[in-house]
């Protein structure tokens, strides 16, 4: 910035100060016209959006006409309806599985980036390739790798003399799927926060623990996982919410059109979709199943910070 | 001391992880260059012999590819511009104008932040079709471009812009606007990239929005264009891999290209 050192400010006159009182009044006309276009598309998007969302959760809405008030029917609904319990019961099969996945992998990674060998940016410019691909093709290969007849991974394991598996046709294999997919997707942006995360731990204590006799491996245990809390802690709330809300990756993988294996991995935003989008549409009872789904979210959140006022330790004052 | 010495075990961690990563790129580009009978072979080949462009061909044949390339990029830059827009419109008026109320927005946007708002598609639809916007390009953006993240993002960076910078451009009698252009902009730069790149592939991840509220092919981008592909009865996979290699290519040009400027807009995402 070159400018810096020709533009001071100079000591402002008598005049100039009145002026400058009328000034900021018209700056803060300005600012508020500088925020109407954010607090316009937030009044429509998020605050209407919503309230339009909630009042039909108490009504009786198709696709077509108009919707009719039933009061708190959806939610009784709600409670008898044994497609949501399988919808829950697989996201948060989905969030135990890969969100631990999810960490593991990016922590390894993360660790591996600290170190400095040859081919080290190659080797960060793969790790971050999943991140920014076209989801849809990445979910299309593993798909493909894991068909039943003629994927490369059934082959493997006929190859060795075993019986391939129906990888789709059962619950632990759609987890399996689905996890490695959303493994895939998801660790590189984690990886790169994680990695921040490490470079912020003073060496010192590294020394010190080595001087006490502490490995590599006890000093990850004792220093780096403990004092990569804030990181760690983000990570893990952003990965839940994002496999809470995961509906690209069992789309694609069960279309809806294939009734029989969709149930081995429906999500509750894939139900959701279902009941909105595909037939006749019960698009109030779907405004209550989302409601379901957003309450989890923001209890989750809670949740987490809450753990994290006791567990996670900014600092020195840790 | 060093402690991050390198043993064998890094370089053989180091070579798993990165083949395991390229891994399905490679089988998604050998697939590619199969025809349909090699896909269906009881013991599959790894390596198509003899190569073919089948795939590409039926690729072209069954959807508007380059329209949807087309449309991805357009799509993609006006969600970056618009956001980048709106964010620093409203980061300039929160952290350098700071007109009274400011922090009540700061904290209706940072609870915005954790409210989870995108899962509401019945609104957001409703919004377009009463706007007559369904089956447009404007319709997948829309929604997505009042971005709260990115106004946090830009209000932490513009906070960081020098008092006496703006001061001075005041008495010399500058408008907000230019200050905003001329100085507050360039001095964020790196906060701009981030979110614009943030924005780009936030918009290559959507699947769900997109199906919802445009059925037209002709105005859908790549991620859900590609998903019609996918066959109700049979898929042919040389044909799906095709269309996957072809739109990943120029993604993975573009990230090699701006490598630098990706790594570090992903670090900014965690929120510090």
């Amino acid at each position: 910035m070159s400018t810096t050192t020709s533009l001071r400010v100079p000591d402002a006159p008598p005049v100039l100060r009145r002026g400058k009182r009328r000034r900021s009044r018209r700056g803060a006309l300005t600012g508020y016209l500088f925020l109407v276009p954010l607090l316009f598309g937030l009044a429509v998007f998020r605050f209407y959006g919503f309230g339009y969302n909630v009042w039909l959760s108490f009504t009786k809405a198709g696709a077509f006409g108009p919707a009719r008030f039933i009061g708190l029917d959806n939610y009784v609904a709600l409670i008898s309806d044994s497609q949501l319990g399988v919808a829950l019961v697989n996201t948060f099969r989905f969030v135990v599985v890969a969100v631990p996945a999810v960490v593991i992998v990016s922590l390894l990674c993360a660790t591996l980036m600290q170190h400095r060998f040859r081919g080290e940016s190659v080797f960060r410019a793969i790790l971050f390739l999943p991140a920014v691909c076209l989801p849809t093709a990445i979910i299309f290969v593993f798909g493909w790798l894991f068909q039943t007849q003629y994927g490369l991974v059934n082959a493997t394991i006929r190859s060795i003399g075993a019986s391939p598996v129906s990888w789709l046709g059962s619950t632990t294999g759609v987890t399996v799927v689905v996890t490695l997919i959303v493994l895939y997707l998801s660790f590189s942006v984690p990886t790169i926060i994680l990695y921040a995360g490490m470079q912020d731990i003073p060496t010192e204590f590294y020394e010190a623990a080595t001087l006490d006799g502490a490995g590599p491996v006890r000093r990850f245990f004792k220093i780096t996982l403990p004092l990569l809390g804030p990181s760690l802690f983000f990570v893990v709330l952003t990965t839940t919410i994002s496999v809470l809300k995961l509906f690209d990756v069992v789309y694609l993988l069960l279309p809806p059109e294939q009734s029989t294996s969709v149930n081995f991995g429906m999500t509750v935003l894939y139900y959701y979709y279902q009941l909105a989008f595909v037939g006749i549409g019960q698009r109030g009872y779907a405004a209550a199943v989302s409601l379901v789904l957003f309450v989890l979210i923001l209890v989750v959140s809670l949740v987490f910070f809450r753990l994290q006022r006791r567990f996670v330790h900014y600092g020195e004052d840790g | 001391m060093d402690f991050h010495r390198v043993r064998w075990w890094t370089y053989a961690t180091v070579i798993v992880v990165g083949l395991l990563v390229l891994a399905p790129f490679a089988w998604m580009v050998a697939t590619a260059l199969m025809s349909t009978t090699q896909t269906l072979q009881a013991t599959p080949s790894v390596i198509p012999s003899p190569p073919t462009l089948q795939g590409v061909q039926e690729v072209f044949a069954k959807l508007p590819f380059l329209r949807l390339l087309g449309n991805t990029v357009v799509v993609s830059l006006g969600r970056a511009l618009a956001t980048l827009v709106i964010a620093s419109l409203a980061a300039y008026a929160l952290a350098i104008i700071k007109v009274p109320g400011a922090r009540i927005i700061l904290v209706l946007v940072l609870m915005l932040i954790m409210v989870p708002g995108d899962i509401f598609i019945i609104p957001s639809f409703s919004i377009m079709a009463k706007l007559h916007l369904t089956n447009t390009l404007v319709a997948l953006v829309l929604p997505n471009v009042f971005d709260v993240f990115g106004v946090f993002l830009l209000y932490q960076f513009f906070r960081g812009v020098p008092r006496e910078l703006i001061e001075a451009a005041r008495i010399d009698g500058a408008s907000h606007l230019r200050i905003l252009f001329t100085i507050v902009v360039p001095i964020s730069r790196g906060g701009l990239i981030a979110l614009a790149i943030l924005a780009v592939l936030n918009e290559w991840k959507e699947l769900l929005w997109p199906i919802v509220v445009n059925n037209d092919v002709d105005q859908l981008t790549l991620g859900p264009g590609l998903a019609l592909l996918r066959g109700t009865a049979v898929t042919d996979w040389n044909v799906l891999m095709s269309a996957g290699a072809l739109a990943t290519l120029p993604m993975i040009v573009i990230f090699l290209l701006l490598q630098r400027h990706f790594v570090s807009s992903f670090a900014r995402s965690g929120l510090k």
